[in-house]
């Protein structure tokens, strides 16, 4: 493992991998730091840029571009309340109030460092993770994909924030979008409206209208707060010694919580985020302190974000199965690429598959460096106003859709799940469970009709098979733990109504 | 727009979203009803779209339900009519013209256009940033990144 690891460095260490290296965690925390634009609007924008670079160096720029992001996203949060990134909404509730108390140095700093050491603990237990995953992984035959994809699915729609069986009704829309073009396994063409379709519908027109235009109708008028003021001296940055102690234990336990997590498909950053802040919370000694500008509050999301945008790669890299809707698309920028990610991608492209994890050891360092440093020209970027950069960012959209494909077709869908994602997130419905599912649908129709095939469809089998059967129970654990806290939720106003 | 929306019955308004998704995934029935079936072992590429229709009709259903008997959880956000003129108008413009007139002149109209979105906006700073954003825009895709796209109509 360290053996290959070294090679990982040998094959980021390279001066021009090194500089897309930069580049992509360089952007991702531009991006972090802009709210409006999130890292998929970024990498879908890359995506036509990286058919000139060779899959190696794309799959580090564009994952850099991911957890950078993560790095990025607190900025905004505790400077202007403005979450950058949604993993970063929990960032605001202790950030925010710590920068109202000028100490908004010393919140950036904790913030950076346990960005830092959860990162690490991610890339740290992905290192770990890898090589015994894979030879997991290569005994995965069909029902064991199709039934890890059931969980993914469950997971994405079961965990997290809004109403579960909402999050579900639009996990099968995106699974719906997923079915348009030919069948894989007969070519049979399924709800092709017009010839440019026979392909599918094209992942970077989804991406770019569900996440960038519908953001852009929402906030177009906008006005967003005047920039801070801000003059940090490096008095202000450092915490004292007993604050410095009372935050090792959140660091680790939101690492702990964020690389689980991650690594579990369906959810991600943003949901590790609120598990961490809920979990530091609810154990806390002092829970009356939250909300007012407590650093251990601060710490946990934050090392809990990072730590699961980095084990967020296991399933992806090993199972070739996203976490969550930046990983479908950097997936999908793979395939684009021409590799096929599964278990065989370790063995055989070792170059690709640990340059890509240790691209992640060495973007930390760099996010560490440049993010304190480069502060003042973070909070310089917090100033231009959001009226100035959308309509840029609409021309970047329609020219990256464009180019992808040459085709008006997708430009125009593009626009149309643009309004779709705008009218969805007015009526309480989350666009990512859609991405999501349109990426995992194909993956567990294939999978399911294959299991169905071989076995004479015998839904035991999904029972008999031992890895198989251990998803199946993690699967309605899950189910069993949403009905649990649903009715228990449904419980709670009828005894507080006397 | 609030005087228009409360002429509505209430339950209409609250069923429109899980009812918008029921005619959907009717819709999607209806047009895979043609598609061959299969059976289970042999599934035809129509099998798969039927299950998921039928379960988006069903959830549809139960969010109607949930929406029409809690009023509260039911309300939809703020409508922002400008922004979803303005920026579809741009975004269609750039689809319309990128073949005929060419990359320069369908940037410069799409960011005119989209920064009407803003309610604030004047017509000669938006001139001047639209000149700069396609300069920008003309040195980033065809200079640095070359993609094969024309500037100008041939």
């Amino acid at each position: 493992m360290i053996d290959q690891f070294l090679l990982g460095l040998s094959v980021v260490l390279q001066p021009e991998i090194l500089m897309y290296a930069f580049i992509g965690v360089f952007i991702g925390q531009l991006i972090g730091v802009l709210p409006g634009i999130g890292a998929i609007t970024a990498i879908s924008l890359l995506l036509p840029v990286t058919f000139y670079l060779d899959a190696t160096t794309s799959m580090i720029m564009l994952a850099g571009i991911y957890y950078g992001s993560q790095y990025g996203g607190s900025i905004a949060s505790i400077l202007l309340n403005l979450p950058g990134t949604p993993s970063s909404v929990v960032t605001c509730l202790e950030g925010y109030p710590l920068a109202q108390r000028g100490r908004a140095g010393l919140a950036l700093f904790v913030a950076a460092c346990s960005s830092f050491v959860g990162g690490i603990v991610g890339v740290a237990i992905l290192v770990l993770a890898a090589i015994p995953m894979t030879i997991i992984a290569l005994r995965f035959g069909a029902p064991e994909y199709a039934m890890l994809v059931i969980l993914g699915l469950l997971a994405a729609s079961l965990i997290g924030t809004g109403s579960q069986i909402r999050s579900f009704a639009m996990v099968l829309l995106g699974i719906a979008l997923g079915l348009v073009g030919a069948d894989a396994t007969t070519g049979y063409y399924r709800f092709v409206a017009m010839p440019e379709m026979a392909d599918g519908i094209s992942l970077v027109s989804l991406a770019m209208g569900l996440f960038g235009v519908s953001e852009i109708i929402r906030n177009a008028s906008r006005r967003s707060p005047p920039g801070p003021a801000l003059s940090i001296t490096m008095r202000d940055v450092f915490p004292t010694r007993a604050e410095a102690r009372s935050l090792v234990l959140p660091i680790v336990r939101g690492s702990g919580i964020g690389s689980f997590f991650g690594a579990l498909p369906g959810t991600g950053a943003a949901i590790a985020s609120f598990m961490a802040y809920a979990m530091e919370r609810r154990f806390s000694r002092t829970p009356e302190k939250f909300g007012k500008g407590h650093l251990p509050g601060l710490a946990a999301p934050e090392s809990a974000n990072n730590a699961a945008a980095q084990t967020g790669f296991i399933p992806t890299l090993t199972l070739g199965i996203p976490g969550d809707a930046v990983m479908a698309l950097i997936i999908g920028a793979l395939i684009l690429n021409g590799i096929i990610p599964g278990p065989r991608l370790a063995v055989d492209q070792p170059e690709l598959f640990w340059g890509v994890i240790a691209s992640f050891f060495v973007g930390n360092i760099i996010l560490l460096l440049i993010n304190i440093p480069l502060i003042k020209l973070w909070v310089l970027l917090l100033r231009v106003p959001y009226q100035k950069l959308y309509p840029v960012i609409i021309v970047m959209i329609c020219v990256g859709v464009y180019s992808h494909r040459t085709s008006i077709t997708d430009v125009v869908l593009t626009l149309a799940f643009g309004v779709l994602g705008y009218l969805m997130k007015n009526y309480r419905f989350e666009p990512a469970p859609v991405m999501l599912g349109f990426v995992l649908g194909p993956l567990l129709e294939d999978n399911f009709r294959r299991t169905m095939l071989l076995y004479g469809g015998d839904f035991t089998i999904f029972l008999t098979r031992p890895i198989s059967a251990m998803l199946v129970a993690c699967s309605a654990v899950l189910i069993v733990l949403a009905l649990w806290s649903g009715i228990s939720a449904m419980r709670k106003p009828v005894h507080s109504t006397p | 727009m609030q005087s228009a929306t409360q002429d509505w019955p209430g339950t209409t308004r609250r069923a429109l979203s899980g009812g918008v998704l029921l005619v959907a995934g009717l819709v999607m029935l209806m047009i895979c009803w043609s598609y061959p079936v299969g059976n289970l072992t042999q599934m035809g590429p129509g099998y798969i779209p039927r299950v998921v229709g039928f379960l988006i009709c069903a959830l549809a259903v139960a969010i109607i339900a949930i929406d029409v008997a809690t009023p509260e959880a039911a309300q939809a956000g703020r409508m922002h009519p400008r922004g979803l003129i303005f920026v579809s108008t741009a975004i269609l413009l750039f689809a319309g013209l990128i073949d005929i007139a060419g990359l320069v002149p369908s940037m410069f109209l799409a960011v005119v256009v989209s920064m009407f979105a803003d309610d604030e906006a004047r017509p000669l700073p938006v001139l001047i940033y639209a000149c700069l954003a396609t300069l920008g825009g003309w040195l980033l895709f065809l200079v640095v990144l070359e993609l094969p796209i024309p500037a100008f109509w041939r």
